[in-house]
């Protein structure tokens, strides 16, 4: 009885275009777009930034020895054009201002005498930072000819370059590529599917029960001789599938991003996530994120019960969303790991746990607390769930 | 066989609905010590205005609402303490037609009576015999959401029957009907009557009462107002219309 309920809801929820939309198209196409608009925009972003001719206006002249040595830095390094100001600051300054120019360069009127003499020139950049890359450019330019000139003052004092490093000093990344990604993007990943999965449940969730009360035909379903608890469970599974299917559809259009379509243009991190993507972490994956649905599955049902339209339960559940993020996003925090405490807090185990299994340092009792834990809160969920279905106040409007 | 012994129903009020109806009591009679009973072969009515508790009585019937106090028998089951064994006994019609828009009249149809568990050879005979007696055959493929109120209406009487039940209960199952597929769903229950069934159903459309009724019952406020034979209530009339006698009766 309860497959011919769950058959019967699933093939009413697929002929709903907008429950489809939401529980296969967007999951389904969200990370090629996602990752394709990323990519595309700033790639084409740092190209166009690289090649840009920046407009530097100078205190001094163009025979300045300063500028000089930066017009001798290839034009590979970023193209550049002085303007000379001749000591007239102030329409330099106003210049900058008005981005006629891009950046203004201040230095020491004796420069070349400064460092004929040993001594210390001022350089002053005047940059507007929210220009990004500017810095970069004039910071590479400026290592440049600071190098050069440090090497012509070892020659003139006859020092040995080598004398003046005491030290080699080496920083070696003992942990693997799996398990940086695991750390840095590891709590991502559940926390798509935790977002996904709610909105995935959420509208089946609303329309099998709030919707059926608004459209009455649940009253008609209530006087067939189908037990209570046997049309609850039916229409569950739908909603618990609904929430899987849209998770699913979320990996699968991660997963083909990175294979076919080949949006990522790092190699090394394509073959890490490939790593990563493998069957047996995605089964582990899905376990958790079984008992997850159902969580949600029976912290939904139980409102759709109450309310008495679509509209009210939709009103109430999609604020919902955010309480559930919440726990999600504290497992994205440095520092956070998976122990005996964070393994009770639901949702915020599930990250921890995922983030564990794609670095490959999952402790598999902790794991298995974050199951169980997530079991027992979904149990709870579809006994409150019962409880509020059972009602003849919540079913009758 | 539908028999109802002082049953009553009370419902508790919330904080917005005491402010609605001014009152301070926490819960509200909808039926009070109903009593009543219709045999089989034999077309019960149950009158009564706007929230005289018609509707009320006939979800307590369907098993939907239990009531608060009093039993209720279908075809000698206790209602009240087995459900699920009456709920097969009845076809109960709601007074919404509450049908599902995705779904085709024969899905709709089908479904219901796998919640029956109608077997399919049965099935396919029920099918055939209610087609042709509402004339579904045409729309039996088309998706209710896509259907006319009439057409609605014709598939949930089907579904209600779907089952060949021994109690039919129909909440206004002319309502909002254009004449014609009135008259066809006037002729259904007269047919079903034929066959020793038994037929409970509430109108509004004292011509209809007059027609198929042999017994009839009047509720206001919850209370039983009047309960006889048809022949008795136009008795009583002393040359009043059906109507004007009805309103006698309420007001009294």
């Amino acid at each position: 009885m309860i497959f011919k309920i769950f058959r019967k809801e699933l093939k009413e929820t697929i002929r709903d275009r907008k429950t489809l939309l939401i529980m296969v198209a967007i999951p389904l196409l969200i990370f090629p777009i996602l990752i394709n608009v990323v990519v595309n925009v700033s790639s084409s972003f740092s190209e166009s930034a690289g090649e840009k001719v920046l407009k530097i206006g100078i205190i001094g002249d163009t025979n300045d020895i300063l500028i000089q040595q930066l017009n001798s830095i290839p034009a590979s390094f970023g193209p550049k054009e002085f303007i000379a100001y001749n000591g007239d600051s102030l329409k330099l300054f106003n210049d900058q201002k008005e981005e006629t120019i891009d950046l203004a360069l201040w230095y020491d009127s004796g420069f070349q005498d400064i460092l004929d003499g040993l001594g210390t020139a001022n350089i002053l950049w005047a940059v507007d930072q929210t220009n990004i890359g500017y810095s970069e450019r004039i910071t590479g330019y400026m290592n440049i000819i600071e190098a050069e000139e440090r090497l012509k003052r070892y020659d003139a004092l006859g020092i040995d370059e080598q004398k003046l490093q005491p030290y080699k000093i080496t920083y070696q990344n003992t942990a693997s590529d799996q398990q940086m990604l695991g750390e840095l993007a590891g709590g991502i990943l559940p926390y798509i599917f935790i977002a996904f999965g709610f909105l995935g449940c959420m509208y089946p969730a609303i329309d099998l029960f709030s919707g059926e009360k608004e459209r009455g035909t649940i009253e008609t379903l209530l006087t067939t001789p189908v037990k209570r608890w046997k049309i609850l469970i039916g229409k569950m599974l739908v909603v618990v599938l609904s929430g899987l299917m849209a998770s699913c559809c979320a990996l699968i259009g991660l997963f083909v991003s990175i294979e076919f379509l080949d949006l990522i243009p790092d190699p090394n991190l394509t073959t890490v996530v490939s790593k990563i993507l493998t069957i047996p972490i995605i089964i582990k994956l899905f376990a958790l994120l079984l008992p997850l649905t159902v969580f949600f599955a029976g912290i939904m049902i139980p409102i759709s019960v109450y309310t008495k339209s679509f509209k009210e339960a939709q009103s109430i559940i999609t604020p919902l969303n955010i309480v559930v993020v919440l726990p999600a996003m504290l497992g994205l925090f440095p520092g956070i790991e998976l122990n005996y405490i964070t393994a009770c807090v639901p949702i915020l185990n599930i990250v921890l746990t995922t983030k564990s299994l794609i670095a490959g340092n999952i402790d598999y009792i902790l794991l298995s607390l974050s199951f169980i834990v997530m079991i027992a809160v979904a149990a709870v969920a579809v006994f409150v769930s019962f409880r509020q279905f059972g009602k003849e106040s919540n079913i009758v409007n | 066989m539908i028999k109802v012994e002082n049953v009553s129903k009370e419902f508790r009020l919330s904080k917005e609905q005491r402010k609605e109806h001014p009152t301070n009591d926490k819960y509200t009679l909808a039926v009070n010590n109903l009593s009543f009973s219709c045999n089989p072969g034999e077309v019960f009515s149950l009158l009564g205005p706007n929230g005289a508790g018609k509707t009320t009585t006939l979800r307590m019937l369907s098993t939907i609402l239990q009531p608060s106090s009093g039993k209720i028998e279908i075809c000698g089951v206790d209602a009240v303490k087995y459900p699920r064994e009456a709920r097969r006994k009845i076809g109960f019609l709601t007074g919404s037609t509450g049908l599902y828009a995705r779904l085709s009249a024969n899905e709709v149809i089908d479904y219901f009576a796998s919640l029956y568990n109608v077997p399919n050879n049965v099935l396919k005979e029920r099918k055939a015999y209610l087609y042709d007696l509402l004339n579904m055959n045409e729309f039996a493929s088309k998706k209710i959401g896509k259907m006319s109120t009439g057409m609605k209406q014709k598939v949930s009487i089907c579904r209600t029957m779907i089952h060949d039940p021994e109690v039919l209960i129909l909440d206004e199952p002319t309502s909002g009907l254009d004449v014609i597929t009135a008259e066809g769903i006037i002729q259904l229950i007269r047919d079903y009557k034929s066959q020793n069934k038994t037929v409970l159903f509430s109108s509004h459309i004292m011509g209809e009462v007059d027609l198929l009724s042999d017994r009839l019952a009047i509720i206001h406020n919850g209370t039983l107002k009047h309960q006889g034979t048809m022949a008795e209530f136009r008795t009583d009339m002393e040359g009043q219309s059906l109507t004007g006698a009805f309103i006698n009766i309420v007001q009294s």
